[in-house]
């Protein structure tokens, strides 16, 4: 069963400030993730939710408990062990895109594969061919500001796994876009969680995410619930 | 590969914010055509000082030429009488030494003191015994020298004068003639101890009025023919024999062939070989002062560049934050993030250096075509033109020091770059 676990949050507590002032943002949360799977974090503003995206990404520390990423306990690592680890197996999305904007969409999909030390001719064509599965092959060549929010967002997801990450955290992915763009990348996210077996993470207030994805998990006061 | 990636996204990076680029490359080649305009100056500076003391000298002794040939008991004993030390058949010493190809030529001298009188009141004068012709020879030394190439030279007026007014013609420094109410054309009185150790004296007439190249000097400064000083001291001796070089940077060759043409007759050597670099205190005095003046103003003139660069990478860095955060949550380290900003300082540095080149020639010819007088410097009688030199030799060592100092501003970028928390970065507007 643990083999089949692609993440993990073992009693996982986390606060910010310090004395009476402290604030409880994850509450000693329990929460697995299985291969393949698809899950939505919903909850109010404040409620936790980019805390618990941020500690399975791995871009922020616990204040107890464990975060298990594919059966590595990341508690112990150094940053530069988590950056690799974020490069191999995690892939993010995020809410205003976070392309660099002096770098055409190719560029932008390039960076996490430059980092791997893989071939020149293996990094094309990965990069051409993911870019092709996002629909934007022909807009290779185009800068970010030439191109809509949809078309950044695809990028952006494009860039989250062109790496082969077997983890995809997308944190309010349709929030910048309107509402039949939303729903496009909604599609390209659960097709790449359906035909290519990576498990998505999306955490969001948006409806339709709600009732495209099946597993729910409800965060309020830094606590969680499951549907 | 990846190199190549980072390094062209930095140059993108540059071009981003060219306004900002612009000014931090303009603020550093200025730096650097500062560094190279003060190399120009200070090689210019080596290079007049050392040929002013071959040829025209700091001290009572006239130039020191590019060797002097002396007695070898000279340099070691005190005189218990004139000329005690002094060089015996100094015509054939001269005829061996002028064989050599590098030499030029060669001129006698004689070291003499005593006092002068114009009947009514008497100084003390530091005298030299000179060939007139030859000394103007040295004079026309560096007027040849295209280095300099300034439009005033150098004048051979007053030893012309002295030449043409005969054997019992004087120069007296400017000092001494205001002192003595003397000008051209009055009749003085040289009073000195001659070899056997009587007191003899010899009527002069004054040729001309010459200035010392420092004051301290002038006041008890003369110059006289080669035979009116051995009149005087009753004596065919020289004090010593001057060498001038064709080129001054064959100096160390030719006193090593002076060395083995002139000893060798017995196991003791009769003569001392001096190289000019050994008469000339007041040169390396200088030398020195100018070096920490010259490696002050550099240091300045790095850290400026430098916190100039450090401030436009941090700002840099600052307005990127959510940049930086995005690579660093993608799983890019901050080793490669820093390199980033390494390779923008390097090419601030070599746009710096580029630009700097062109700064400095501009600057050079202008300087160099401009006429512009120094003041003289500080116990000197006389001012100079400035003139830029190219400096070939230091250039490398510039650009290498700019690139240096903008890189290493990209490198600090490290220490803002790992406290970066990506956390907060991808908030940041």
């Amino acid at each position: 069963m643990k083999n089949n676990i692609i993440a993990e949050l073992v009693e996982v507590s986390k606060y910010y400030g310090t004395g009476t002032g402290r604030m409880v943002a994850l509450d000693c949360v329990d929460l697995s993730l299985a291969k393949g799977e698809a899950v939505v974090l919903v909850g109010p503003s404040g409620s936790g939710k980019s805390t618990l995206l941020h500690l399975l990404g791995c871009i922020d520390k616990q204040d107890k408990g464990r975060v298990i990423i594919d059966g590595v306990d990341t508690s112990a690592k150094s940053l530069e062990e988590l950056a690799s680890l974020r490069l191999d197996k995690i892939g993010f999305v995020f809410q205003s895109f976070n392309l660099i904007p002096v770098l055409t969409a190719y560029e932008n999909v390039e960076i996490p594969l430059l980092f791997k030390g893989l071939g020149n001719s293996f990094v094309k064509d990965r990069v051409n061919e993911v870019l092709d599965s996002v629909g934007l092959y022909d807009r290779k060549h185009h800068y970010p500001r030439q191109m809509s929010g949809g078309q950044q967002q695809r990028v952006a997801i494009a860039r989250a796994i062109v790496g082969n990450p077997s983890l995809i955290l997308a944190d309010e992915p349709t929030a910048n876009l309107d509402s039949r763009t939303g729903g496009d990348i909604l599609d390209l996210l659960l097709h790449l969680n359906k035909n290519e077996e990576r498990s998505v993470f999306v955490a969001s207030h948006d409806s339709v995410v709600l009732e495209r994805i099946k597993k729910v998990v409800r965060i309020l006061d830094g606590k969680i619930s499951i549907d | 590969m990846n190199i190549i990636k980072i390094a062209t996204i930095s140059l993108r990076n540059l071009l981003r914010n060219s306004r900002r680029t612009l000014i931090t490359v303009l603020v550093s080649a200025a730096g650097f055509a500062a560094l190279a305009i003060l190399a120009g100056y200070m090689d210019f500076s080596f290079y007049g000082l050392r040929e002013l003391t071959v040829c025209k000298g700091f001290t009572a002794g006239g130039g020191t030429g590019h060797i002097q040939v002396f007695h070898s008991e000279s340099l070691k004993k005190e005189e218990l009488f004139p000329m005690q030390y002094g060089v015996e058949d100094n015509e054939k010493i001269r005829a061996d030494i002028e064989s050599i190809d590098e030499v030029s030529f060669t001129m006698p001298r004689i070291e003499f003191n005593g006092l002068i009188s114009n009947g009514d009141k008497s100084i003390s004068f530091l005298g030299l015994g000179v060939d007139p012709e030859k000394e103007a020879e040295l004079i026309q030394y560096w007027n040849s020298l295209e280095k300099m190439g300034g439009k005033k030279k150098m004048s051979d007026t007053a030893y012309r004068k002295l030449e043409k007014t005969g054997s019992f013609g004087v120069l007296l420094g400017q000092q001494m003639a205001k002192a003595l109410n003397a000008e051209a054309g009055s009749n003085l009185m040289l009073m000195s101890t001659t070899v056997d150790g009587a007191v003899n004296v010899v009527d002069v007439t004054v040729a001309g009025v010459i200035r010392g190249a420092m004051k301290s000097i002038d006041r008890h400064y003369l110059v006289a023919p080669l035979e009116t000083a051995m009149s005087l001291l009753q004596t065919d001796k020289v004090s010593k024999i001057v060498v001038v070089l064709k080129r001054t940077e064959d100096t160390a060759v030719v006193s090593r062939l002076i060395e083995e043409n002139i000893h060798g007759q017995d196991d003791q050597p009769m003569f001392s070989v001096i190289p000019w670099e050994e008469l000339a205190a007041y040169y390396y005095s200088v030398r020195d002062v100018y070096n920490i003046i010259f490696s002050f103003t550099g240091i300045i003139v790095v850290a400026i560049v430098f916190l100039s660069c450090t401030n436009t990478m941090l700002m840099a860095t600052m307005e990127r934050v959510k940049e930086i955060g995005t690579l660093k949550a993608i799983g890019v380290s901050n080793a490669w993030v820093s390199l980033m900003f390494l390779f923008e300082g390097f090419f601030i540095g070599l746009l710096s250096v580029a630009g700097g080149l062109v700064f400095k020639y501009v600057f050079s010819v202008v300087i160099n075509n401009s006429g512009f007088k120094m003041p003289p410097p500080p116990g000197m009688s006389s001012s100079y033109l400035l003139k830029i030199f190219s400096a070939v030799e230091f250039l490398p060592w510039i650009a290498l020091l700019i690139v240096f100092s903008t890189t290493l501003s990209g490198l600090l970028t490290l220490l803002k770059i790992r406290k970066i928390s990506i956390v907060d970065s991808l908030t940041h507007v």
